[in-house]
């Protein structure tokens, strides 16, 4: 609670916070509020400039470019969301088993992680995406999350190995809590801070991920995402003709998004993370 | 003879970043006699580190002087420039030995090159091989093997880099060092080879004072001149070490001789389990004898601020002694 | 411990690295191998079945279809085809481009490779350099210094490589015509050793390198203020201070031991930012693997795809390498055998 006080208080995460919040009613309440076309349908001719119908004007194909704009934040949200869920479970999980086990276990499970983060995760992702023929944006979100766990569970381990040796741990381990009470009891609620960090960075990931896969052509099939409007945007030519409402808005929203996210995370970084505050 | 440093009613506290101030030295007024050890003893947390951070000249955010005289040699200290104080207090009148020495040598630097930079930066005209003699001449003086300046630290031994650090705070023959846990990482055996380094530096008259931090009270016994306890900010009883050792007069003191430390492995800093109940919380210390709610001898009159209470030469902070006279300060 | 390794530390450290990098890599073949194989069905068909809803004569698709059977060797068992497999990638044979038929896929790539490197090493290498001296600074200084700096840094590091390529071409490119939106070098001109094309290649180097560039300064930026920081609260900064050290030689020794792990953030740097340098060079249809890549996703060239993903994965792994070397070499920790892992 006294670290709950002092996150209110810190101008960078509460600054992250609400520009999160505003994207996200944005992209969920827009749709239904914003809006009565879909993000397909052909609502004036090429490249129509920004008006009193089209307050972002159209697209190459005659589509509304704000209606795309809120159903494509919605989508990115949510991959970027079911990626850093998946990448923060599966990293806590084997993090925390390495970190507690020790010997063999840790050793093969750090090894595996080692190797896997030596590999350029976009690799992985490109022949990933490629042979998974329908890609809805779930798939996709599941696929980045499955690249992006190694970071988090070895920053994860590093945190249980030194959270195995505190006193209140050593104390439970002396009066025979077993190993996955310890883990769940002892451990976990000990990195809740930590972890919501390491989740809120995979978030972040998988937002620019899913951005980089669309842009590259490997985005979620019949869906808009941010990606996908930047893909169209590469494709159709839309920066040379100058056609500027047609990808500056997805650029903005983009940046904005992971700006406010990474926001928020410096700023519990500072309160969480005693040895990086500022003493000078 | 004057005193090397004297704080008077000092109040060091540090800001926390919910605004907060941690009173961790709260109203102390002690002073350093040239050519005396001087033992600080009091439980982890009591604010030993503190009270020597700012003895040792060294205080930093977010620790601050609220408020109280800070004088060095009869002068005010806090009125020295930043350069003066660097180059003509720190490591050359006043020196220290840090607590958690084992940290407190740059794992990317060879001792030979912090010597250097040590003494050149108190002196810019000496040479470098000139710096590098007269430690190697320091260390053969006090028995120790000069091939530790060609070593990395991580290549040194717990104790060895305890001494090496206690040679390289004395290099420019400070009047008074501090040292602050010196022996809480070490094992028996090295624990006495550091304390036998510190005399011998009195001995060579290397360096005249000491003041030697501790929260093992029994430990000064062996090297003490003089005893100050401290509890939660304050000092509880101030006199000669046998009065202290033998004959405590405030209840805490009392625990603190009588108290078996129990040691307890993969604990850095062991709790004193012969007084129940912790220590109060630094931000909202209790109004009267801080002591109260865990003194077994607690009456009606504590809760009001003790004042110093004289017993021959020594002074008490308890009411219990209250119709003793005031003590003097000297 | 075996018997070379003693009093050798760095040796020990070396073959170590060598080793999980050498099992890095086969992890990578292999993924590059299998992957691909998790498409439904026959992989071949699946592809030229893809291929043949554009405009491609069935004749060709027919030849196509039998290239492609003999060069995947479906028709063997899955070891032996990983083994025809992993034996061509060792010498160089990566397969038959499918959207430039009959080229093979190493040549393509070869002519591509360079203007990547071109690109991106010197991008992140000033970027490092740069970012590396602002954080420095943005700790030491602290205060307004460090609050513009830093969240200028957060601001340039999350506003994603293409976001920001995409902003520069409109703006530099197309709202005011300053620098060429797109290519390598103008129509007209060939890659050769003259200086009219040097110039020209430069002049469409400018905006691609700066857009990478700012991102990476921004990203370097942040890591070495928080290790910085970190460093500056350090028992043995503050025993220097103690000991009255000055303030210009306690920033020396924070400012080395903070660069020792951004080393490792250069290695890292290869592999993460490569990605979004990438899609940069899409943007700018600059003549490397990156474009190369987008063009071959759109045409589902499976063979140089999968060619492209293994050289992006073989040139990190030897950066990194180098990097570890270096690493080794500059901390003495390591050199003296303190520390295996960093
Ligand atoms: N850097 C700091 N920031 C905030 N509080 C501190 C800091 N250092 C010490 N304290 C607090 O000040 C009090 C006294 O600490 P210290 O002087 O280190 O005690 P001791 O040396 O006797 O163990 C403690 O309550 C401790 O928690
Ligand atoms: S003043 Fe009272 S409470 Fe405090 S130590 Fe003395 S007897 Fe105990
Ligand atoms: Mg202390």
């Amino acid at each position: 609670m006294e670290l709950l006080r002092i996150l209110l208080r810190s101008n960078r995460f509460m600054a992250g916070f609400w520009i999160v919040t505003a994207v996200l009613a944005f992209a969920l309440l827009g749709p239904t509020l914003l809006t009565d076309v879909g993000p397909f349908q052909r609502v004036g001719g090429l490249f129509n400039p920004p008006s009193r119908d089209a307050l972002l004007g159209t697209d190459n194909f005659g589509r509304d470019v704000f209606t795309q704009l809120m159903y494509g934040t919605r989508t990115s949200l949510y991959i970027g969301l079911v990626a850093g869920f998946v990448a923060t479970f599966i990293g806590v999980t084997i993090g925390t088993l390495a970190g507690y086990a020790s010997g063999v276990i840790e050793e093969a499970l750090m090894g595996v992680t080692n190797v896997l983060i030596t590999i350029p995760p976009i690799v992985v992702l490109i022949l990933l995406s490629v042979a998974v023929d329908a890609r809805t944006a779930t798939t996709m979100g599941i696929i980045i999350g499955v690249t992006a766990w190694p970071w988090t569970a070895r920053a994860v381990r590093a945190q249980t190995s030194s959270l195995r040796t505190r006193e209140h741990v050593a104390i439970a381990r002396i009066s025979g809590v077993g190993s996955l009470e310890m883990m769940l009891v002892e451990i976990l609620p000990y990195m809740f801070s930590y972890i919501f960090m390491a989740f809120i960075l995979q978030l972040t990931g998988g937002i620019l991920a899913e951005a980089t896969l669309s842009m590259l052509g490997l985005g979620p099939f019949q869906t808009v995402s941010l990606g996908t409007l930047l893909h169209w945007s590469l494709l159709w030519e839309s920066v040379r003709v100058g056609a500027w409402w047609a990808f500056i808005p997805a650029t903005v929203f983009l940046s904005i998004t992971t700006f406010s996210l990474i926001l928020m995370n410096a700023g519990m970084d500072e309160i969480f993370n005693p040895t990086l505050r500022h003493t000078r | 003879m004057p005193n090397v440093v004297e704080v008077e009613g000092l109040e060091a506290y540090y800001r926390t970043p919910a605004g907060d101030d941690i009173k961790a030295v709260d109203g102390v007024s002690l002073a350093v006699r040239e050519g005396e050890v001087l033992g600080i003893a009091g439980e982890s947390g009591c604010g030993k580190t503190t009270l020597a951070q700012v003895l040792g000249l060294t205080v930093q955010k977010p620790l601050y002087v609220r408020s109280g005289k800070v004088l060095l040699e009869g002068r005010n200290a806090l009125a020295l420039d930043r350069e003066t104080m660097r180059r003509e207090v720190r490591g050359k009148t006043i020196s220290t030995v840090p607590q958690g020495a084992m940290n407190s040598l740059n794992p990317t630097l060879r001792v030979r090159n912090l010597v250097i930079d040590v003494m050149r930066d108190h002196n810019p005209r000496i040479r470098r091989r000139e710096a590098v003699e007269r430690a190697r001449e320091r260390l053969d003086l006090l028995g120790l093997p000069p091939r530790v300046l060609e070593a990395y630290p991580h290549q040194l031994s717990g104790g060895m880099k305890q001494r090496v650090i206690t040679v390289v705070s004395t290099l420019l023959d400070p009047v008074l060092l501090i040292v602050d846990e010196p022996t809480s990482a070490l094992d028996v055996t090295s624990q006495k080879v550091a304390i036998k380094l510190l005399v011998d530096l009195l001995a060579k008259r290397i360096i005249r004072s000491i003041v030697f931090i501790t929260h093992e009270l029994p430990l000064l016994r062996h090297v003490a001149d003089r005893i100050a306890i401290m509890y939660a900010g304050r000092l509880v009883e101030v006199g000669a070490m046998e009065d202290i050792v033998f004959r405590p007069q405030h209840p805490y003191a009392e625990g603190l001789v009588g108290s078996v430390l129990v040691p307890e492995p993969g604990m850095k800093e062991r709790t004193v389990t012969g007084i129940p109940g912790r220590p109060p919380d630094m931000r909202r210390p209790p109004a009267g004898c801080r002591f109260a709610p865990r003194c077994p001898k607690r009456f009606d009159l504590c809760d009001r601020d003790p004042r110093p209470f004289g017993i021959d030469g020594r002074e008490v902070w308890c009411w219990l002694h209250r119709d003793q006279p005031n003590a003097e300060r000297p | 411990m075996l018997r070379v390794f003693r009093n050798r530390p760095y040796l020990l450290y070396l073959t170590r690295k060598a080793f999980w990098y050498l099992v890095a890599f086969v992890a990578a073949v292999a993924l590059n191998f299998f992957l691909p194989r998790l498409i439904p069905g026959n992989p071949v068909s699946v592809i030229v079945g893809q291929m043949s809803a554009g405009a491609v004569e069935s004749a060709t698709l027919e030849r196509l279809y039998t290239a492609f059977m003999r060069d995947f060797g479906l028709d063997q068992p899955l070891h032996v085809q990983f083994w025809t497999y992993l034996t061509g990638v060792l010498q160089g044979d990566l397969g038959t481009s499918f959207m430039l038929y009959p080229s093979k896929v190493w040549d393509v790539i070869r002519q591509a490779l360079p203007w990547t490197v071109a690109l991106q090493v010197p991008a992140i290498l000033v970027g490092w350099i740069v970012g590396n001296v602002l954080g420095a600074l943005a700790a030491y200084k602290g205060g307004t210094f460090d609050r513009f700096a830093f969240t200028g840094s957060l601001m340039l590091s999350s506003i994603p490589y293409f976001c920001l390529a995409i902003i520069f071409v409109y703006a530099f490119a197309v709202h005011w015509p300053l620098f060429p939106a797109s290519g390598g070098y103008s129509f007209g001109y060939f890659p050769e050793w003259s200086w009219a094309f040097f110039v020209d290649a430069l002049y469409h180097y400018a905006l691609p390198f700066l857009s990478l560039v700012l991102v990476a300064i921004g990203g370097q930026a942040i890591g070495m203020r928080e290790m910085a920081i970190y460093e500056l609260n350090t028992d043995y900064v503050n025993y220097a201070k103690k000991l009255g050290v000055s303030d210009r030689r306690v920033v020396r020794y924070v400012f080395r031991n903070a660069m020792l792990p951004q080393i490792t953030g250069l290695a890292i740097s290869f592999g993460t930012l490569i990605g979004g340098a990438l899609v940069t060079e899409a943007v700018f249809s600059y003549p490397g693997l990156g474009s190369l890549l987008f063009t071959a996703i759109r045409q589902v060239d499976y063979p140089m795809i999968q060619g492209i993903t293994l050289i992006i994965t073989l040139t990190v792994l030897l950066a990194n390498f180098l990097v570890d070397i270096a690493y080794g070499f500059i901390d003495p920790r390591i050199r003296a055998g303190q520390v295996g892992e960093r």
